[in-house]
């Protein structure tokens, strides 16, 4: 028999022990009498841009995760709390050194190419996505410190690490490391990236480049993660997966009903969403680091701390984030997003006060201005460069750092935009030519700040790329840490990262703005859309249509 | 003004026909070899290492090892000049490479994504026409305050921006109206809003410059014979003037086609229309070198394909080219 | 002289106060045209703000005159550009002994056969997008159209029998280029770049669309024809007003290019 959302929700409600931090919208609540179709197809238009590569073991970003979730699973998931519970590994220990982790996994389940779940399979993801010729970058960082998967036996799978790793399992319940097919692994990578084999809800069918992906269900699946309730999805036959980029015709094409599901509503059309008796919201923010302004440490005029506080200081943000994001989004005085448990919020460190930020640049020794208006000292402006990547921010964001640049100048600064595509903005950061830069960061859990805050962070991968772009260097905070990374003690972590968060506010590296958007507009008459809380993207293996 | 009639030392005498085709078949390729020659300088200026582009973009936070394997395997450490000599080698043999963003044959992209641009271009085109001359002749019957009308409305169309025009057609007629559908999937419904927002702007153009020349055709000598022979205003205009219309019209649908190129990378961006023009912007963000180079040398050929069937339609129709060699 | 007509009167008149939004902004619109107001943003028009506000607050009738400047700027020097180039080619090509006609057609094919759009991609792509780069690809892209232009009316003109007689009478090569070609292929040069004046602003609008235009922020038309398109169905304002503002610069240069036309057709 078919539960109904209700019965899904307490049980929910019982599993959840911590006020929930997320705003994963729940199942229906409207009192949902008619119980789960099957059948039909769903068209998902996304805005985000088209996958190279639909197995996220290649390259690993946000979009690939998107698809992803559809057809490949991982070893564990989250739920609400952001506790790891099972997915396709039931059980796990610790070893008490640390060094190693033991998974027993699930023992019915196949992948769609008939091939079992065990764990040689295990190993040889593992080891697909430790190999360089694959060109993991996600989930590469997320493995990092595994050395070596030893087969205990076939449903139990050791993973041996150089250094006890407290992320460990929130780094696995990634779709950049989700467990694909040993046999379709082993096939070339251009047909593995056109259909990789996984054990999700759904089946990749074709891939109409440029156009659509078709998805087909997976008759015999049954490996939900824990939190998924009792459903008996998937109901839906088919879904197709529409590359949209203008969010204009994105958002209209759901208004007419050409597509049931969208993704990157722009907050004007979630405003008139509201409105819509027709149209539903999912409002899932994305895990890892609040969106944020970073600022160059590691050359001036960044350097002073106390030009930096006055940057903060003077950018009077509150007032643009409540008209551009018409009251959808709110302000973040965090580093990380709101839906990490470990957050930390310091908003009396990000006041408005110009007269506070005067002060501090006339302390420091800028204390001349030239016809413009802006702050000379020794002959050369205050200027910061500010490039911006017209691919990953949204209009709402370009138009806020319009207004940032206009208070700033208020007091001195000036803020050069400059929008370009995101290669070019790739190069401008790797050849350290900016001030100021948005980059956008979704790691599940509070490790995230290792891998943006550490000074280890500065060296750049061989391509260029680096991730610690306000390049803070403080022995300090890498010992936190590191430290952090290591230990399992909730109450012991917790601290340490509060006071890694601590040491990063105050030092005004970055000025917090909001939560990564992630939200999603659907048909009213799609029923069971939820998004996991892992990295937040939508899960179909329970959804139906009302039609 | 007039043209002198033709003497012994200006013109020469008319080709045959294997020589006018050979002496096209080599400008063609001259073109063609311009386009690659020209292409592959402007992507190498781009700031940036192919290399990465091979392996993901910049982004991609690619090892050592990676980049080195990908520069050897594409002979990217090689000197610029053996790179090219090599790269039209390949091109003489028609092997386009791999695209370095979609890891599939240069080919098979450009075969998958041709059909829907060269549809789009053809029917904006085609529908530009109607409009252009459908303006043109109305308002060049109905008096001055229709001449003015159809002046101010090709005045306007030529001023639209594709990506403008665009969304104020979805919003009116799918958001509003709700007669069609937004985005352009598989249905010939879908393909409307994108051809008309293609053939407006050019049909202001086309509009304009018929205008001008059936104004001239119909204060020309012969129409005022042919009207003195009785002839209705119809029939004048139909049979004499529209020809002479309709001359630089066809000659300018070269220019047209690029026009139509251009804007189709707008227009299949916003409608979600799979196509060349949309393959192509992404190609050049993504430094994708072998994709963009088929993909111009694509274009470049269809355009020379276009001129070629414009510049024979102009001899059809005119009969005065028929004694100039030149193209 | 024919009396000015109605539509002259109409379209010199708003040329006018375009130069005047162009060289002298403060004079009618004396606000700033950068200052933000966050709480005041997507009013629509109204006595405050005759055209309405952006999403910054900032008043749209204010940033739409000081943005003649550097929305007609870019079209000018485009076309100019473009102008320019295609006279060379084109008289090279015309005038020139026949390699020299050979060599610059088939680099004006080359050109043509490049949809402009990518050439603009292109150039901008190694040169880093900005007001500058935005006029030089929009140059370079036009420039092809009047070349073919020029070398046609060059080349039915060098047929002519003023170009053989000043050849027969001994005069020079500039002599001929000045007195015959240029004044002959002047006029319709002239129309074609009126035209083109207005098609350079399209252009550099589409060019903001895609992210390769002018820096914010920047009072631009296309660009704030760009930003307000995000926002086209809920505040119709954003684009309406810039979106005319284009319009009303390609007509009144167009109309005013076809009267001269027209007149000297006249004479």
């Amino acid at each position: 028999m078919h539960l109904h959302a209700r019965h899904t929700l307490a049980l929910a409600v019982l599993g959840v022990s911590a006020l929930t931090l997320t705003a994963c919208a729940p199942a229906e609540t409207s009192g949902g009498s008619t119980s789960p179709v099957s059948g039909g197809t769903l068209t998902y238009a996304t805005g985000d841009a088209e996958p190279t590569c639909l197995d996220p073991h290649v390259g690993g970003n946000y979009p690939q995760a998107l698809v992803a979730t559809q057809y490949l699973e991982s070893l564990v998931s989250l739920d609400d709390t952001g506790t790891a519970i099972p997915w396709l590994a039931e059980s796990w220990t610790e070893s008490d050194d640390g060094l190693s982790w033991e998974f027993t996994l699930r023992d019915d389940v196949e992948f769609t190419d008939g091939t079992p779940l065990t764990s040689a399979a295990i190993a040889a993801n593992v080891a697909h996505v430790q190999d360089p010729a694959t060109g993991s970058s996600t989930g590469y960082l997320a493995l990092g410190k595994v050395t070596g998967v030893d087969e205990v036996s076939d449903s139990v799978v050791r993973l041996n690490l150089s250094s006890p790793d407290s992320a460990l399992l929130e780094s696995l319940s990634q779709p950049w490391v989700a467990i694909q097919s040993p046999v379709a692994l082993e096939r070339d990578q251009e047909t593995n990236c056109e259909s990789p084999v996984g054990t999700g809800p759904f089946v990749v069918t074709a891939w109409d480049r440029q156009n659509s992906i078709t998805l087909d269900r997976n008759e015999n699946y049954n490996s939900a993660p824990a939190d998924a309730g009792e459903g008996d999805g998937p109901y839906l036959d088919q879904i197709v997966w529409r590359f949209v980029p203008d969010s204009a015709t994105r958002y209209a094409a759901l208004a007419s009903g050409e597509v049931d599901v969208i993704d990157n509503a722009q907050p004007d059309t979630l405003v008139a969403a509201e409105k819509d008796n027709a149209l539903d919201e999912l409002d899932a923010p994305r895990p890892g680091a609040s969106n944020r302004i970073e600022l160059n440490s590691g050359k001036a005029p960044f350097d002073d701390v106390r030009v930096r506080e006055a940057f903060a200081r003077s950018a009077a943000v509150n007032d643009g984030i409540a008209s551009l994001f018409f009251g959808t989004a709110d302000r973040s005085y965090s580093a990380l997003s709101s839906v990490e448990a470990l957050g930390l919020s310091d908003e009396d460190l990000f006041t408005f006060d110009a007269d506070a930020a005067n002060d501090l640049l006339d302390e420091a020794g800028w204390t001349e201005r030239n016809a413009d208006g802006i702050r000379t000292k020794d002959g050369s402006t205050l200027t910061l460069t500010f490039p911006v990547s017209t691919n990953q921010s949204i209009p709402a964001e370009q138009s806020l750092f319009e207004q940032i640049q206009a208070t700033t100048k208020e007091v001195g600064f000036d803020v050069v935009l400059e929008p370009m595509d995101l290669s070019s903005w790739y190069t401008a950061l790797a050849a350290d030519d900016y001030d100021l830069v948005s980059a956008p960061y979704t790691k599940v859990g509070p490790d995230v700040l290792r891998i943006l805050y550490h000074s280890d962070g500065i060296t750049p991968a061989p391509s260029g790329y680096f991730a610690n772009h306000s390049k803070v260097n403080i022995p300090e905070l890498d010992d936190l840490l590191t430290q952090a990374s290591q230990v399992t003690d909730v109450a012991e972590r917790t601290e340490l990262y509060a006071d890694a968060q601590q040491i990063i506010l105050d030092g005004y590296y970055i000025v917090p703005l909001f939560d990564q958007q992630n939200h999603y507009l659907y048909r009213s008459d799609v029923k069971g859309l939820r998004a996991i809380p892992t990295v937040y993207t939508p899960t179909f293996a329970e959804a139906w249509l009302d039609r | 003004m007039t043209i002198v009639a033709a003497s012994p030392t200006t013109t020469r005498p008319r080709a045959s026909a294997t020589q006018w085709v050979l002496a096209r078949l080599g400008g063609l390729v001259v073109v063609l070899w311009a386009a690659a020659t020209l292409t592959f300088f402007a992507l190498r200026l781009i700031p940036g290492d192919p290399a990465e582009a091979l392996l993901g973009g910049p982004g991609s936070q690619a090892s050592e090892e990676a980049l080195e394997t990908a520069r050897r395997e594409f002979g990217l450490d090689q000197p610029l000049l053996v790179q090219y000599i090599a790269q039209l080698g390949r091109y003489v043999t028609l092997d386009f490479g791999t695209s370095y963003s979609l890891k599939q044959p240069v080919s098979t992209v450009i075969a998958e994504q041709l059909g829907g641009t060269l549809v789009l271009a053809a029917l904006a085109l085609a529908l530009a026409w109607v409009l252009a001359l459908g303006v043109a002749v109305w308002s060049a019957q109905s008096g001055r305050v229709a001449a003015a009308l159809g002046s101010a409305l090709e005045v306007i169309a030529v001023a639209l921006p594709h990506f403008w025009l665009a969304s104020s057609l979805v919003l009116l007629f799918s958001t509003t109206l709700g007669w069609l559908p937004p985005l352009s999937g598989r249905s010939p419904a879908g393909l409307i809003l994108p051809v008309v927002t293609l053939a407006i702007p050019l049909a202001g153009f086309l509009g304009q410059v018929m205008r001008e020349s059936l104004l001239d055709a119909l204060s020309s000598p012969f129409v005022l014979s042919a009207r003195t022979r009785g002839e209705t205003s119809a029939g004048v205009i139909w049979r004499h003037a529209l020809r002479h219309a309709a001359l630089p019209a066809i000659g300018l649908s070269g220019w047209a086609f690029g026009n139509l190129v251009s804007g189709a990378v707008v227009v299949e961006t916003i409608f979600a229309r799979p196509g060349l023009g949309r393959t192509l912007l992404s190609a050049v963000q993504a430094r994708d070198v072998p994709l963009v180079t088929g993909i111009v040398l694509v274009v470049a050929l269809a355009y020379s394909v276009v001129t070629t069937l414009t510049d024979v339609l102009d001899r059809a129709a005119d009969p005065r080219l028929r004694t100039v060699v030149e193209a | 002289m024919r009396r000015i007509s109605v539509v002259e009167a109409v379209s010199g008149a708003v040329l006018l106060l375009l130069l005047v939004a162009a060289f002298a902004p403060q004079i009618l619109a004396p606000q700033n045209p950068l200052a933000i107001d966050p709480l005041a943003s997507f009013q629509p028009p109204s006595w405050a703000h005759p055209l309405g506000t952006d999403e910054s607050g900032r008043d749209l009738y204010t940033r739409i005159v000081h943005g003649a400047a550097p929305s007609l700027l870019i079209g000018v020097l485009a076309t100019v550009l473009g102008v320019g180039l295609g006279v060379i080619l084109g008289v090279a090509g015309g005038l020139g002994p026949r390699w020299l006609d050979t060599t610059s057609t088939r680099l004006v094919e080359v050109l043509f056969a490049f949809p402009g759009l990518l050439l603009a991609l292109l150039f901008i792509a190694i040169a880093g997008p900005g007001p500058v780069t935005s006029t030089v690809a929009v140059g370079l892209a036009t420039a092809p159209g009047y070349a073919r232009l020029v070398r046609s009316q060059a080349l039915s003109v060098r047929r002519s029998g003023y170009v053989e007689a000043a050849v027969v009478l001994g005069r020079g090569w500039w002599s001929r280029l000045g007195r015959h070609v240029l004044p002959n292929v002047g006029t319709t040069l002239f129309v074609l770049a009126t035209l083109g004046v207005g098609q350079s602003i399209v252009w550099a609008s589409s060019l903001s669309y895609l992210g390769l235009g002018v820096s914010p922020p920047a009072a631009e038309w296309g660009a704030m024809l760009n930003s307000g398109r995000t926002y086209i169905s809920s505040f119709w304002w954003m684009t309406f007003f810039p979106g005319l503002a284009i319009v009303l610069s390609a007509a009144s240069t167009t109309l005013l290019g076809r009267s001269l036309q027209s007149r000297g057709r006249a004479r």
